[in-house]
């Protein structure tokens, strides 16, 4: 185990099937799903309707009501799981304490709704009339500077755009740090919003769910075609176990390892052996000091794309040998949708859920069985477990994989 | 420090308005030449600026085969053709080195120029226009993955887009996995192409100037867009000694800092935390630097803050380090900015030569420091600090040393 060691003190999420950790763990133990008919825009032009959208989200009841006018849908969801998070922790930000505290947000997407807004405003007010205001939201790391800005963190803040594994590479970085001596705390947080302009992008692309097929997110299912995409935030505050006894902080969980690597394969396209994924999962496990046989749980990068599935599947099947059979695997994609970005900060999140309530959330719409997906999915019901050991994927086609390692803090 | 712990700087990249290939580029700083022309990537006529710091004369078949430019974004291009020459300035081939052992970390400001073209045909209206190619090279991560695509990179891949510091996270990202043993060798820095939203955007707030940049100048108008890429590759220092290669520089460590105030002003005590962060970390103290490389955009509020946290951090020092920005020449290339003055930064402790602020007429009271009048200087400079601050106060300082065995 690497020194110091890291742990898990608060947890703050905004998901589309529930706000506040306790009822996004209740929903993913009760098997609940939070994609429903997208409300954000119109998609009556599309052949897909349906999405992981965030509901009944109401940003006074975390922010209050003033500074909110300029700040788009996704600084809204990270700034109210900062919030959410930062109260979960107990953790008091003062000028003693604020150098060692730092932020660093996974989100790539979501900056493409600021930049048409910027752009339709050009376009009708012209170039030279566009508000100043929208100006700062056109950069990626919006959202996290406003993280620290609300809550007066001064240690550092980084954005980290990776795609499907920027989740987790941020959590890579934030450990590293940490170990580094650079901060005793870290917010790690993932966001991604719905909205029309990414919504025709992955649609171009024939990457929705729908466009062959039925319209469900059916992870390691038969009948799985494409993503349904899914939106919200999630933010882990975690820090240095001394610090953490110190202010007698509640712990839920600790950070054993994360390995983040890529396959320099083509762009856009998954490797067909998925050779960096296999090295993510036994780095994310030498990162731990753990063993392959100390897993008891691995939340999928699953996202119901036929390959991707298939492929990790593939890649467990291969690194665990004869114990891949005996490890439950299941996708909370199944419930919430793709998110991006946001993926891997929910199924840490979810992850911390299953290591505090001791229960596997299940892989929900499974119902035809796939031969080239035979591993124990969690179908349909959760599991009532005691989890010591999760392991956490993330990958998706462009080369990007990471994996993460959690566990029950003793 | 053991060998294997220590990050050294073994080859260098540059795509400026100042010239292609470090060598180009650095005879072009040290002799005060400006990459400020007319704007060609846009029309400019409807605004009041029509000036930036477009990378000139650049053919990306001069590196990248024909077949495969199609399918990368101009940032990419910069990016990619910024490698090659650092990879072939380091005299490494990843055929040669092992490619597990490699990574790629980019940071940038604006992301992937195709973006920028789909958001122009959505909102002109063409849902039916939009087209798969521009789809797929749209979201900024690809800058970061297409370089690794290119080279068969396959250690750790990152994109930071921290704005207008992002090349200096990267650097320093960069340096952090090579010293927890994550990797050999790294291919870091920025990119950023000539942006149409950076243009306007940038005019909205009245932060650019008309004609020229003028950094720490009393009658400085603001900054001038730039575009271009930096890369260096970093290196293990016993792996970059036994095979003899030319180290330029060593990178010591950095500080990051947040000001937690407001999303484009700056605070001098931000600033001024984030180079403490420097030196605690590097176990150095004001006293040690011989040269700054400043943000220095140009801006009347950036020097002016800049020069304050400088005077708070260099104490009776602050007239005697000399402190230029290479923004007078290259303008501001957003994400690129503090990659491409961290190599010069790299030439400079090689060198010892520093490179100056040119523009310089008339001093002003609130920045009466050292910048380094129109001239280049010859001076023995063992330490230098690259700063690179951003959008949303987020402040970095990059500590980078002459090489001593």
């Amino acid at each position: 185990m690497k020194s110091p060691r890291i742990v898990i003190s608060g947890v703050g999420v905004i998901a589309p099937n529930g706000i506040g950790k306790e009822e996004f763990w209740e929903a993913l133990k009760e098997g609940r799903s939070g994609i429903r008919q997208i409300s954000v825009f119109d998609s009556s032009l599309f052949k897909t309707h349906l999405a992981g959208e965030v509901i009944n989200f109401e940003v006074e009841k975390f922010l209050g009501t003033k500074g909110l006018r300029n700040l788009d849908r996704s600084t809204k969801f990270l700034c109210s799981a900062a919030k959410l998070a930062l109260e979960d922790a107990g953790l008091q930000i003062t000028e003693e304490n604020t150098n060692d505290i730092g932020v660093i947000t996974a989100t790539t997407l979501s900056v493409i709704w600021n930049v048409a807004d910027f752009s339709r405003e050009a376009e009708e007010e012209g170039p030279r009339f566009v508000n100043p205001a929208m100006f700062p939201g056109t950069t990626i790391n919006a959202p996290s500077s406003q993280v620290s800005i609300k809550f007066k963190i001064k240690g550092f803040n980084t954005t980290v755009s990776t795609g499907y594994t920027a989740s987790l590479d941020a959590l890579k970085y934030a450990v590293d740090f940490i170990r580094l001596g650079r901060a005793k705390v870290v917010l790690v947080g993932g966001v991604e919003s719905l909205f029309f302009q990414s919504f025709v992008g992955f649609y171009k692309l024939d990457f929705l769910a729908g466009i062959k097929g039925e319209e469900i997110s059916c992870p390691f299912d038969k009948r799985r075609n494409g993503i349904i995409l899914g939106e919200g935030a999630g933010v882990l505050v975690i820090e240095e176990e001394n610090h953490a006894r110190e202010r007698n902080a509640k712990v839920y969980a600790e950070v054993l390892g994360a390995e983040s690597l890529f396959d320099a394969y083509r762009s856009g396209r998954y490797h067909p052996y998925m050779e960096g994924l296999k090295r993510t999962m036994s780095g994310a496990i030498e990162d731990s000091g753990l063993n392959k046989e100390d897993i008891d749980y691995i939340s999928a990068a699953a996202n119901s794309v036929p390959e991707q599935d298939k492929l990790e599947t593939q890649v467990i099947k291969e690194f665990f040998e004869d114990k891949a059979k005996e490890i439950p695997i299941s996708s909370i994609k199944s419930m919430i949708g793709e998110a991006v970005s946001a993926s891997g900060i929910f199924q840490l999140c979810a992850s911390v859920g299953s290591i505090d309530k001791k229960f596997i959330p299940p892989t929900i719409n499974y119902k035809e069985s796939d031969p080239d997906c035979d591993l124990d999915y969690v179908p349909n019901k959760s599991r009532d477990q005691e989890i010591r050991n999760v392991l956490i994927n993330n990958f998706g086609p462009g080369g990007n994989n990471a994996s993460a390692i959690i566990g029950k803090y003793e | 420090m053991e060998d294997n712990k220590r990050v050294v700087v073994t080859g260098l990249g540059v795509v400026s308005s100042v010239g292609i290939g470090k060598k180009t580029f650095w005879d072009a700083i040290l002799s005060g030449k400006s990459g400020i022309s007319e704007i060609s990537s846009f029309d400019t006529s409807v605004f009041r600026c029509h000036r930036g710091g477009e990378v000139k004369d650049f053919d990306p078949q001069d590196f990248i085969p024909k077949r495969k430019i199609k399918f990368l974004g101009r940032a990419s291009q910069l990016a990619i053709s910024a490698s090659q020459l650092a990879l072939d300035d380091a005299n490494l081939s990843l055929k040669n080195i092992p490619k597990k052992r490699t990574g790629v970390i980019i940071g940038t400001t604006m992301g992937e120029r195709p973006l920028e073209e789909l958001i122009q045909v959505w909102v002109k209206g063409g849902l039916k226009d939009i087209d798969r190619l521009r789809v797929l090279q749209a979201s900024a991560n690809n800058i970061s993955a297409n370089i690794a695509i290119y080279f068969k990179a396959q250690g750790q891949n990152y994109l930071f887009p921290t704005a207008c510091a992002a090349g200096n996270y990267a650097i320093g990202y960069g340096f952090d996995l090579i010293r927890n043993d994550n990797l050999d060798y790294i291919l870091v820095g920025g990119a950023d192409a000539f942006s149409y939203y950076a243009f306007i955007g940038f005019q909205s707030i009245y932060a650019m100037a008309q004609e020229k940049c003028q950094p720490f100048d009393k009658n400085r108008k603001g900054m001038m867009l730039g575009e271009g890429a930096g890369i260096l590759l970093l290196e293990r220092l016993d792996l970059a000694l036994k095979r003899g290669a030319n180290i330029y520089a060593e990178i010591l460590g950095y500080g990051l800092s947040c000001d937690a105030y407001h999303p484009t002003a700056s605070d001098p005590n931000g600033i001024a935390n984030s180079l403490e962060k420097a030196f605690k970390e590097t176990g150095l103290t004001y006293k040690d630097i011989d040269y700054v490389c400043a943000h220095g955009t140009g801006t009347a509020l950036n020097d002016k803050v800049e020069c304050q946290a400088i005077k708070q951090v260099f104490k009776e020092r602050r007239k005697d380090v000399p402190i230029s920005s290479l923004k007078s020449m290259i303008g501001h290339p957003m994400g690129a900015a503090s990659a491409i003055e961290a190599v010069a930064c790299s030439l400079v402790v090689k060198e010892d030569m520093v490179p100056p602020t040119i523009n310089f007429e008339i001093p002003d009271p609130e920045c009466d420091l050292d910048c380094v009048p129109n001239t280049a200087r010859k001076k023995k400079v063992n330490i230098a600090l690259n700063n690179g601050f951003a959008f949303g106060g987020n402040n970095s300082c990059l500590v980078i040393k002459k090489f001593q065995e």
